[in-house]
């Protein structure tokens, strides 16, 4: 059984599938403490950019689409997004042609399912995510989200606040997207970034938990619904989930728990 | 800057409105402007009670000259006053948006001295928003009855959607609670704006006017007036036909207020609930509102209104899942309009068998006694045991060991959303 190991980016994962796509029994994966068997074989991949491009190629051939399909299941912040990219390849390249309504198919469905998991929570992100203001007047946003779609929301807020200069920080990952005046950039950041917030951020917040707390109907509970369209554990940066104000300054390891 | 004490009070007042939606609308951003509208629409939280928080929901005024006798901020009532004016208003959306807190505003208000003035200031704040502070966002206005037709069609052309409140299903029942409102201040102004966005809509060209890009809804409460279900569901299809509505809202009635005209106890959400499915039925089924329930009739409390109908006609179940075109697979109970489509998908590649269709999370709990997969029935022959099995199953979830402090709950069906 052969194992590659990528280094987790679309070039690695399409040079690893130019060899892995016709080795029926292997693993294709970009996790550091992978579990391996006996009898396997590690190969590490080094990107080429002739072996992924070919792919790449072929399989825009067979469906102009999947390739953003792809692009999507590898955002998946679980250690087989490989394996599953990998598999649903594998369905293009069998039936040469696009295959993603073939949903009794194993492989495709599940494709189909990790891709909406991705697709949704930056969806949910588009509505969960909470900019702060700073002193100088840029707004910041942190988050750490379950799948790397710092990317996918990225367009959606451009769009929105194309006037304001602002920050969305993925604290998990250690990454921020910086925006301002049309222009964006990835850049690593660490996870305790310091923010000085302006002196109105806390009363905007502190207004923001007195509407939350007014729209509430007191007599009709059902926090069960609250949750599963809310998880807990995307409360951690929203202000009106948080009962004591601690986003005077923000640090990440200042032990920020969700309020109960 | 509007203080926290008047943010409670006109948040309070706003809270039973019902929609909260923020789809529809595609306004984009403009150069140096805030803000766009997200067609399918974003929720931006939760709230405890489970619904969702997409707009800023609130009220300029709670200080009504209207008595309407089921309104906690009717003339009579003892409650604190407030208002906001458009300014503070506008700097609240503002700051709340860019802190990607809403999506925009849902402005409604009291009738503060005279309809006309209360729309002028609702107006004045909207055009604020658009033209001072260049938002671009959701923004969904309530119009005031009575108000002069001229400001309704001036405010239609800046916000996303705009919304009458039928308030009760029958003329009569109107006038019995609500006496200073009348059938036509609600449903002329409903059908003059439908008129106008048809016309404006027709128009081409780049720079015709944007108007109501989010249609008009509408909301009524249920339970406070003797209507049955049957009557309230052919004036919401009717409202659908002729003023082309996006929605129409059901609020099953909580009774705030104390009086001999009105009914002591709370309708209960499950009837809310049983009119919101059969509303789904008209709007993405295919269903009819004769269909679904005879004008002086109730919804069926023990089963769902499409479980109902399939059971009356049983004569045209079984469908083949491999075969059935998309209307008829809309009408089998359990299969949604997602599973609909998902099969329809599905099937062209390859015949459907029963374990397929639980592979593809289709619900088989209902569908099972309705459908047959490559000529294969899975479920009972039998539609007076097809009926008991399923009403069986909501009851057995209803039984619990009582205590002697429990409170009775009829609701728990609702919560599930099943059955």
């Amino acid at each position: 059984m052969n194992i590659y190991i990528t280094d987790g980016s679309p070039d690695g994962f399409f040079t690893a599938a130019f060899t892995a796509c016709n080795d029926i029994n292997c693993t294709v994966t970009s996790e550091q403490n992978f579990q391996i068997a006996l009898n396997s074989q590690i190969t590490e991949i080094k990107n080429d950019p002739v072996k992924s491009n070919r792919v790449r190629k072929k399989i825009a051939e067979y469906d102009p689409q999947a390739l953003h399909d792809i692009s999507i299941l590898l955002l998946r912040g679980a250690g087989t997004k490989e394996m599953t990219a990998l598999n649903y390849l594998r369905q293009i390249v069998k039936y040469k042609r696009p295959v993603r309504d073939m949903l009794a198919v194993p492989p495709i469905r599940i494709a189909m399912e990790e891709r909406r998991k991705v697709t949704l929570e930056a969806h949910r992100f588009t509505g969960f995510l909470r900019f702060m203001e700073s002193e100088g007047g840029i707004f910041y946003a942190p988050f750490s989200p379950d799948n790397d779609i710092l990317e996918l929301i990225l367009p959606h807020f451009y769009r929105r606040f194309s006037n304001q200069p602002f920050v969305i920080h993925d604290v998990s990952r250690k990454k921020a997207a910086l925006c301002n005046n049309g222009k964006s950039r990835i850049v690593p950041v660490d996870e305790n970034a310091q923010v000085i917030l302006h002196e109105n951020e806390q009363c905007f917040q502190a207004l923001w938990r007195e509407y939350y707390q007014s729209v509430n109907i007191a007599q009709r509970p059902h926090e069960k619904q609250m949750k599963g369209y809310m998880p807990v554990r995307y409360w951690k940066f929203m202000p009106e989930k948080q009962q004591e104000k601690l986003f005077g300054h923000f640090r990440e390891n200042d032990g920020l728990h969700p309020g109960k | 800057m509007l203080d926290a004490e008047r943010l409670k009070i006109l948040t309070e007042s706003a809270k039973y409105d019902v929609s909260c939606s923020s789809s529809g609308s595609t306004r984009s951003n403009r150069k140096g402007g805030l803000g766009n509208a997200s067609v399918g629409g974003i929720c931006h939280s939760f709230t405890p009670d489970g619904r969702c928080v997409s707009l800023l929901k609130i009220l300029m005024s709670n200080r009504c000259v209207y008595n309407c006798l089921y309104c906690p901020n009717r003339a009579e009532a003892d409650v604190p006053r407030a208002s906001a004016s458009p300014e503070e208003l506008c700097e609240l959306v503002i700051s709340f948006y860019k802190r990607n807190y809403i999506e925009g505003l849902f402005l409604s208000s009291a009738v503060d001295g005279s309809p006309d003035r209360t729309m002028e200031q609702m107006l004045e704040t909207v055009i604020r928003l658009r033209k001072v502070y260049n938002f671009n966002g959701y923004i969904h206005l309530k119009g005031i009855p009575h108000a002069d037709r001229l400001l309704m069609s001036r405010a239609a052309q800046y916000v996303d959607r705009m919304s009458y409140n039928v308030e009760f299903p029958s003329e009569h029942s109107l006038k019995l609670l609500a006496p200073q409102k009348s059938k036509e201040s609600v449903l002329l102004p409903m059908r003059q704006l439908s008129i106008e966005k048809c016309a404006a809509d027709s128009e081409k060209g780049k720079c015709r006017t944007r108007f109501l890009p989010a249609g008009q809804t509408t909301q009524m409460i249920v339970g406070a007036s003797p209507e049955a279900d049957g009557q309230i569901l052919r004036l919401s299809e009717a409202m659908y036909r002729k003023f082309s509505l996006k929605r129409v809202y059901y609020s099953s009635y909580v009774p705030v207020v104390h009086h001999s005209l009105l009914p002591d106890t709370c309708t209960g959400l499950l009837r809310e609930h049983r009119l919101y499915q059969a509303d789904w039925l008209m709007r993405f089924y295919g269903f009819s509102a004769e269909e679904i329930a005879q004008e002086n009739e109730n919804l069926p409390v023990d089963l769902d209104p499409k479980c109902a109908w399939a059971l009356k006609n049983m004569h045209l179940f079984p469908v083949e899942i491999n075969k059935a075109p998309i209307e008829m697979l809309l009408r089998v109970p359990g299969i949604g309009t997602f599973g609909a489509y998902k099969i329809l998908k599905a099937r062209k590649f390859t015949n459907l068998c029963f374990e397929d269709l639980v592979k593809l999370r289709i619900v088989l709990k209902r569908a099972r006694h309705f459908i047959t997969c490559n000529g294969k029935f899975y479920g009972s022959e039998n539609s007076v045991s097809v009926r008991n099995m399923l009403a069986l199953q909501s009851k057995q979830e209803k039984y619990e060991q009582l205590s002697l402090f429990s409170e009775p709950q009829t609701a728990d069906s609702v919560l599930t959303g099943q059955l």
